[in-house]
């Protein structure tokens, strides 16, 4: 039944980032949106101590046949999702090969390691240098910039679906995110994520700079 | 309407495990289902009591696990299917019910569900309840993946009915939290009628008393039982084999083990090498399935978290029968093929079939790798554990902490379970220094303030939830109050199990199902105790202190003082931030004598960072709560708070 | 001088048993705090040099420095230190009544500065039940409510440096010998702070042989008086060896002897008896319990005094040759054996680079004093 061949079977997504950024939401609408395709999908999330300042991983396994161990086995990730620019890269050391496609968030978000001046966080050169030297290609986005401009910084993690769709790897199609996105949303916030979602979309359709290489 | 409530039968949603658990018990028409919250397994209980009204079931918070699972029998010896759902050492605590309950048998089908943590991702131990199936002679199932997880409950049922006793499911972290398709089946008609019917010959399993009593007669009524269980187990549908007719090795796994087991046979390559034998009932195990599997190979290679539980029932099964199927080799927990400690992944299982087939398997390219490891860690700084920003620990610990360094006699505070039992780091500046179980903190704090007549002089505190009170606090208060032990307990009341969720506990006045109950007052029940009870806010940082202070220096046995203030995370606080909060670059004194960066170096509120370049402290308005505490934290006053109008 | 930071001061004073809790280190920073006459420190520092460290009278004292920012010479072997005169005095008719501990001079002088605009505030040390309790004094009334000694080592300079912060630049103190001493090192400004300007505009030393650590003296007299609260704490002056302690429920006499059993180690260290870095010290006089001695040693203590006297604040007369010998001797007596001890126990003068001692003196002066 699934409407689209993946590039492989299975198709293996990770989004991370840190707790509290919505990974775990991100992550259910996403794998919602490719029930509705026909596909079966397995979510491995690291619940728990996610609320509290630590990294969250989901790891996400599409399928056209079957549900898969919701741990990703190493070096075998398709496409990186990265909420928080750092974890991107912690994920990438641990399942990244040398086709791996990543999209990443720009804002960071300081361990507490860092806000107390004891560790040092890279800028924003060094983290594309060592993406770049890691991953197949790699997308940069200000997410969290825009969705603060719509008004909740928590719309980041919906503007990173609608530019992963804008990528063209999995069959994402608007229409499923609408009805995923209201398994978890109120009606009245459908609009917001819409447009959210639009805009991460536009973001990798119309500007070619944030192609890294 | 809830999608878990849809009667279409085959329709197909994405689940979580836990999720899958609750449609289980639905499709089973379970009318009954109480648990206490602990994660991974209080999801169960939140999506059935979310639609408990619709479904007309009772569905129950419980005080502790053993409460919940005494509920959940008298639904039992009601004639209504009945669930109880817990995590791990949630059985420990209902064990002693357990044992007599499992002794006196059920009548409708009941099913205990326990979710166990390998790994220990969010508990303080990675403890095993499946051994407890062995301990109180009882079925114990163990899906294997998310359909399972649904369809095995109903069959649970089902069991518990046809041998009249519990039945066991246990499922794991990455399989409660873990989500895939799941298929639905129909819900059953709901219309029920409770009763207990106990006027038949006393020892009437459907009419008489229902009790382990007289114990020589009743435990080999439960032997039959499960020798019975064990006979259906032959042709369980939960139990299934994969690979080659003799194959080279035989792996035996169960739970979420079998995913990864599956995954590791094909990134080797060796499916026509390698068998799979997946068993959903693994106790007692199905004796003739096993020997037919065993006969067919030489090496076996158990696979299973986290104590070698089916291993070592394997290996007796496997002595028993060794005239009739040779002797074989087994790979495992035991002689260390499979970590001993520590939840397993699909790496883990691919190195250690790898081993024994002998290939030598890399997960990507040289070349690939060394580029990898040379990325410096230092490229993704390390995430410290800490409590969230707006936190009502971080104050209350603040205040612990300074309370005890103004005391100056090396005092301490006995930890519990919840949150705060990050106070261990320096998040809660580190003012913990014993963690163990529920209500093992008022426990310990007991003893420590008997020792007195023994030379001891440190200034004992213990910490504990307002939900972790009710669990198991109070008989640790009652043995402190009756034998005169000298220590202070700290209630930190944040209205609600803040670390599983907010689930509604007894200090409530809301239950799991939306309903109004009773409240019960944990400064009254304290004062009823006898103990000195006070109240205060902690973010009111100096008078915490100060009062901490008061009643440490009291001698008058127990002590309690509660601090209120609602989680950070909690929906009343996250609708919006009592404060705007900035900094005063002018007045922030930052890595000078005077601070040295209290704020950053110190408190460590996330919403605080330390800005290298000019020195200062800035707030981060996206992470910070606007609980306005780090005003007061400040000696410069370089920290304004303006209420948000 | 050299100044080094908080774990230093940890390690030098704290685990050594030095400090005597006179909250120099404190109120500067979150970090130092006084509570139930202890020092405790709430959280680590790490800078390597910091004020606490600085003003701390137990730990790298030099005192040919101070003498000589003071003085304008090093450091001499004088038991009574550098001084200008040494009379008998008591508080005059224009001070009103007061439980004053003896001639009421000190209170006097206080009342002086403060009424004559000198100093805009006083730190002084009141009392709660046993406890002395440090006080920003803003009134006669409040000098003299803070009257009488507490024979606790008191954090008075905690209220010092919350004066300080904030913003008050006039301050009088009165302290003992040790807190004389961190107000001398916070007054030369041991940070080289560019912007530095001396908050503190008269210091009043008192003399002292010792005093109890207050949490053992709580203990002690709770389990003698039973409940009873307590009006007043005297130790009359020598011959007589007991200290005096009035209750609701009369009076209770304690030999001296076990009170010295709770006198903190670091008491014996301690070389000045008399406050000598003060503008005034003042004590008793021996056989004359409503009179003081009093020691000018400024420009600016002598004017104070000749001004007090003038405008009836203070009675002033000689002292007579055999109580300058006594006090002479007693103060000389104190010295020479808290400098025996310390260089005995190699807390002298360290030497090596980055070495860190107690007290730092010419080594002649440290001979001619244990000669
Ligand atoms: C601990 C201690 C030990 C002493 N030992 C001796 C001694 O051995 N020989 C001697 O001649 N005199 C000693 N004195 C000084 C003596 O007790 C009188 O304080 C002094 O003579 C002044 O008397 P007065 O009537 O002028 O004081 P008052 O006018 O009554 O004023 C007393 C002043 O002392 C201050 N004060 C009280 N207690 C303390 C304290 N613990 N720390 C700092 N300041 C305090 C008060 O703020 C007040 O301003 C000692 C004082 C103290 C506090
Ligand atoms: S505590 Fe205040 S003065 Fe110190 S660094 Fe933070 S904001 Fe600046
Ligand atoms: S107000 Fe301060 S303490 Fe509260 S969340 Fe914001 S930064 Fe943290
Ligand atoms: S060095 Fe300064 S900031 Fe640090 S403890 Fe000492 S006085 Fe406080
Ligand atoms: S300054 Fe005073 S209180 Fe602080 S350590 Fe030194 S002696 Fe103790």
């Amino acid at each position: 039944m699934a409407s689209m061949q993946l590039a492989q079977d299975p198709y293996n997504i990770i989004i991370t980032g840190v707790g509290g950024q919505g990974n775990v939401m991100a992550s259910r609408v996403l794998a919602n949106m490719l029930v509705r395709r026909g596909f079966n999908v397995t979510i491995g999330e690291t619940f728990g101590a996610s609320q509290r300042g630590g990294s969250v991983m989901s790891h996400l396994r599409v399928s056209a046949t079957s549900s898969w161990s919701p741990q990703i086995p190493r070096g075998r990730v398709d496409v990186v999702i990265a909420l928080e620019p750092t974890e991107g890269i912690r994920v990438l050391k641990d399942y990244g090969n040398p086709q791996v496609k990543i999209l990443s968030n720009k804002r960071a978000i300081r361990p507490v390691g860092v806000i107390a001046g004891e560790l040092d966080y890279p800028s924003m050169e060094e983290i594309r240098g060592s993406v770049q030297e890691l991953a197949s290609s790699a997308w940069f986005i200000d997410a969290t910039d825009e969705a603060v401009k719509l008004g909740n910084p928590i719309l980041g993690n919906i503007i990173m679906i609608g530019a992963l769709s804008g990528l063209g790897v999995l069959p994402l199609e608007r229409e499923d995110f609408k009805e995923a996105i209201l398994r978890s949303i109120p009606r009245d916030k459908l609009d917001i994520n819409l447009k959210a979602y639009d805009i991460g979309r536009q973001i990798i359709k119309q500007n070619e700079d944030s192609t890294g290489n | 309407m809830s999608y878990l409530i849809d009667n279409t039968e085959g329709a197909q949603y994405l689940l979580m495990g836990n999720e899958a658990i609750a449609r289980g018990a639905l499709e089973a028409g379970a009318k009954v289902v109480c648990g206490y919250p602990g994660t991974p397994s209080s999801d169960i209980i939140e999506s059935l009591a979310k639609i408990a009204k619709d479904m007309n079931i009772y569905v129950e918070w419980s005080t502790n696990e053993k409460v919940a699972m005494e509920v959940a029998a008298a639904g039992s010896f009601a004639g209504l299917r009945s669930m109880c759902v817990m995590k791990q050492n949630g059985v420990n605590v209902a064990s002693d019910f357990l044992l007599h309950l499992a002794g006196s048998g059920t009548r409708a089908g009941m099913v205990l569900v326990s979710c166990d943590d390998p790994g220990a991702l969010s508990s303080a131990n990675e403890g095993e309840s499946r051994f407890f199936a062995r301990l109180v002679e009882i079925p114990l199932l163990e899906p294997g993946d998310f359909q399972e997880a649904k369809d095995m409950i109903k069959w649970a049922f089902e069991l518990s009915e046809e041998i009249r006793n519990l039945v066991m499911v246990r499922s794991v972290t990455r399989m409660s939290h873990a989500s895939g398709n799941v298929k639905f089946g129909k819900l059953p008609p709901g219309d029920v009628h409770a009763v207990f019917k106990c006027d038949g010959f006393i020892l009437d399993p459907m009419e008489g008393a229902v009790m382990s009593l007289p114990v020589r007669y009743k435990h080999a009524l439960q032997q039959e039982k499960i020798k019975k269980a064990g006979e259906i187990f032959e042709d369980c549908p939960f139990n299934s084999y994969h690979g080659p007719e003799k194959p080279e090795v035989l792996i035996i796994t169960s739970s979420a083990c079998n995913l990864y087991s599956r995954e590791a046979i094909g990134i080797l390559g060796v499916e026509d090498r390698v068998g799979l034998l997946k068993l959903g009932t693994t106790w007692p195990l199905p004796p003739e399935l096993l020997k037919r599997h065993l006969s067919r190979t030489d090496k076996i290679l158990i696979v299973e978290e986290v104590l070698p539980f089916l291993e070592e029932n394997v290996k007796i099964l496997a002595a028993e029968m060794a005239p009739e199927i040779g002797i074989k080799t087994f790979h495992g927990k035991n002689d260390g093929t499979i970590p001993a400690v520590g939840e397993l992944n699909p790496d883990l299982v691919v190195g250690a079939l790898a081993q024994i087939v002998g290939i030598d398997y890399k997960p990507v390219p040289d070349e690939y790798a060394e580029k990898a490891e040379g990325v410096p860690t230092s490229r993704a700084p390390a995430r410290e554990l800490t409590f969230c920003p707006g936190c009502p620990h971080r104050a209350s610990f603040w205040s612990i902490h300074n309370a005890l360094q103004l005391d100056g006699r090396k005092g301490f505070v006995c930890g519990d379970i919840g949150c705060y039992g990050m106070a261990t780091l320096p998040c809660g500046f580190s003012t913990l220094k014993t963690l163990h179980a529920m209500g093992s903190g008022g426990g310990i704090a007991s003893g420590f303030g008997k020792l007195g007549r023994l030379g001891f002089d440190q200034p004992v505190l213990a910490v504990c939830g307002d939900s972790t009170f009710f669990h198991a606090e109070v008989p640790a208060l009652i043995n402190a109050v009756h034998h005169n032990s000298d220590f202070t307990l700290v209630v930190l009341d944040n209205s609600g199990t803040a670390m599983t969720g907010f689930q509604p506990h007894p200090g409530l006045k809301v239950s799991a199902m939306g309903e109004d109950v009773t409240s019960v007052d944990i400064a009254e029940i304290c004062r009823a105790l006898g103990a000195r009870v006070e109240i205060r806010d902690p973010f009111d940082l100096g008078e915490t202190q100060e009062t901490l202070n008061e009643l440490i220096e009291d001698k008058a046995g127990l002590k309690v003082l509660i601090l209120r203030q609602i989680c950070a995370l909690s929906p009343e606080k996250k609708a919006g931030k009592k404060y705007d909060m900035t900094i005063d670059d002018e007045i922030c004194l930052g890595e000078n004598c005077g601070c040295n960066k209290v704020c950053t170096r110190i408190f460590r509120c996330p919403g605080l960072v330390w800005d290298k370049e000019k020195m200062v402290t800035r707030v981060d308005d996206v992470i910070c709560s606007g609980c306005g505490v780090c005003a007061d934290i400040c000696p410069e006053g370089a920290i304004k708070r303006k209420e948000v109008a | 001088m050299k100044v080094f930071g908080a774990n230093e001061l940890l390690e030098d004073v704290f685990e050594k048993n030095l400090c005597i809790g006179c909250g120099a280190c404190t109120y500067l920073c979150p970090y130092f705090r006084s509570y139930r006459g202890k020092t405790a420190i709430l959280f680590p520092c790490n800078l390597t040099q910091g004020r606490c460290w600085a003003y701390c009278p137990k730990v790298e004292v030099d005192l040919d420095d101070l003498s000589e920012r003071f003085f304008g010479r090093p450091y001499e072997k004088d038991p009574l230190g550098f001084h200008r005169s040494v009379k008998i005095s008591k508080a005059g008719r224009q001070v009103s009544e007061g439980s004053f501990q003896a001639g009421g001079t000190v209170s006097a002088l206080m009342s002086f500065a403060l009424s004559k605009g000198y100093i805009s505030a006083a730190a002084l040390t009141d009392r709660e039940g046993l406890r002395p309790v440090p006080r920003l004094a803003q009134s006669t009334d409040d000098i003299l409510r803070c009257s009488s000694s507490k024979y606790t080592a008191s954090p008075t300079l905690s209220a010092l440096n919350q004066a300080i912060n904030e913003g008050h630049n006039q301050i009088g103190v009165v302290g003992t010998p040790c807190q004389v001493l961190a107000i001398a090192q916070m007054r030369s400004n041991p940070m080289g702070d560019k912007d530095f300007s001396d908050p503190v505009s008269l210091v009043v030393g008192l003399f002292c042989t010792w005093a109890v650590d207050f949490r053992e003296f709580d203990a002690f007299i709770s389990e003698r008086i039973e409940g009873s609260r307590i009006t007043k704490v005297d130790i009359p002056p020598p011959p007589a060896e007991i200290m005096e302690v009035y209750t609701d429920n009369g009076k209770i006499e304690i030999p001296l002897d076990e009170i010295r059993e709770l006198v903190p180690n670091t008491c014996s260290y301690c070389t000045d008896m008399t406050a000598e870095f003060s503008d005034i010290s003042v004590g008793v006089l021996e056989g004359r319990p409503d009179m003081n001695t009093i020691i000018t040693r400024t420009e600016r203590g002598e004017k104070i005094v000749d001004e007090a006297r003038k405008e009836g604040f203070l009675i002033l007369d000689d002292i007579g040759k055999e109580n300058l010998e006594h006090l002479i001797w007693a103060a000389g007596n104190k010295k020479k054996r808290a400098f025996i001890k310390a260089k005995q126990e190699g807390m002298l003068n360290a030497r090596e680079e980055g070495a860190r001692c107690y007290l730092r003196v010419r080594p002649e002066t440290v001979e001619e004093i244990i000669a």
